[in-house]
């Protein structure tokens, strides 16, 4: 169980973290967006579940289980409010949403 | 040692997979780069000894939210809205150096906290039990609450995913522009 070392998980997690963050900041699209955001919860669970098969617990992947439940809810949600916003303003770029300027 | 291959080669398909969901410009090859990347996420969950987890991960992101994306992106008349590029291009680049900065503060937190870790407690368990076994009883004992406390959010996203999608007999006038 100890062959790989868990720094090697968190190099991954890191990395793909990065991406995803790379990604919300610098996409357009709604849509993806909402994709770079479930990269980067991937990469927490790598980390997660990397750093139980080094300590030898469940914990973490108990969380990992939460996170993709929250996921899963987060998705749902996101969606339903992108197709609303399509529905009404016929725009899928984030930088068009400006109804809440004040 | 093959137990090392197999996680370079999950990750390396995870990293290239990760590069291609924020490069693409059409969104149908963006969800295809994150299925891909999921599965491969899965793989290094395999590696890892966590079976629950891998599965999981290949039965609800892999299928249910995956195809989810795709239902939405066939579903809805993009071509209606007004075409831009794909990217921030500016934005993108001048957050460079706050990703680094992020990179540098994940790295510093890791290191230190591995050499903090506690030896697992848990380890003679797994390996009598099996991880699955382990992790069933760890939820359903000690994470009981907060596994009711899930569920209770994933009906309230269903409820709210199906009041804020449902169609509005009127729609509101645009009075920004």
């Amino acid at each position: 169980m100890k062959t790989i070392p868990v720094e090697a998980y968190f190099i991954v997690s890191m990395i793909l973290f990065g991406l995803g963050v790379i990604g919300l900041v610098a996409r357009r699209n709604l849509v993806t967006v909402l994709m770079s955001l479930e990269l980067a919860l991937n990469a927490v669970n790598i980390a997660f579940v990397g750093a139980d098969a080094q300590m030898g617990l469940v914990e973490g992947q108990v969380f990992a289980l939460f996170i993709i439940a929250l996921a899963a809810a987060e998705a749902a949600v996101g969606l339903g409010i992108i197709i609303a916003i399509f529905r009404y303003r016929y725009v899928e770029s984030t930088d068009e949403i400006t109804d809440m300027r004040g | 040692m093959v137990r090392l291959i197999v996680f370079l080669m999950f990750s390396a398909w995870a990293i290239i997979s990760g590069v291609g969901v924020i490069t693409f410009t059409n969104p149908i090859y963006v969800i295809l780069w994150l299925l891909s990347a999921l599965i491969a996420v899965a793989g290094i969950f395999f590696t890892a000894g966590a079976e629950l987890v891998g599965a999981l991960q290949l039965l609800i992101y892999a299928v249910a939210i995956a195809v989810f994306y795709v239902f939405v992106l066939t579903a809805v008349p993009w071509e209606k809205a007004v075409k831009k590029g794909s990217h921030y291009r500016m934005e993108g680049v001048l957050s460079l150096p706050l990703v680094i900065l992020l990179y540098v503060e994940m790295a510093i937190v890791f290191f230190l906290g591995i050499t903090a870790s506690p030896e697992g407690k848990l380890r003679a368990f797994i390996e009598r039990l099996g991880n699955t076994e382990v992790v069933g009883s760890i939820l359903f004992t000690k994470y009981f609450f907060a596994f009711e406390v899930v569920s209770l959010v994933l009906l309230i996203g269903m409820i709210g995913a199906v009041l804020i999608g449902r169609k509005e007999s009127q729609t509101y006038e645009d009075d920004t522009r």
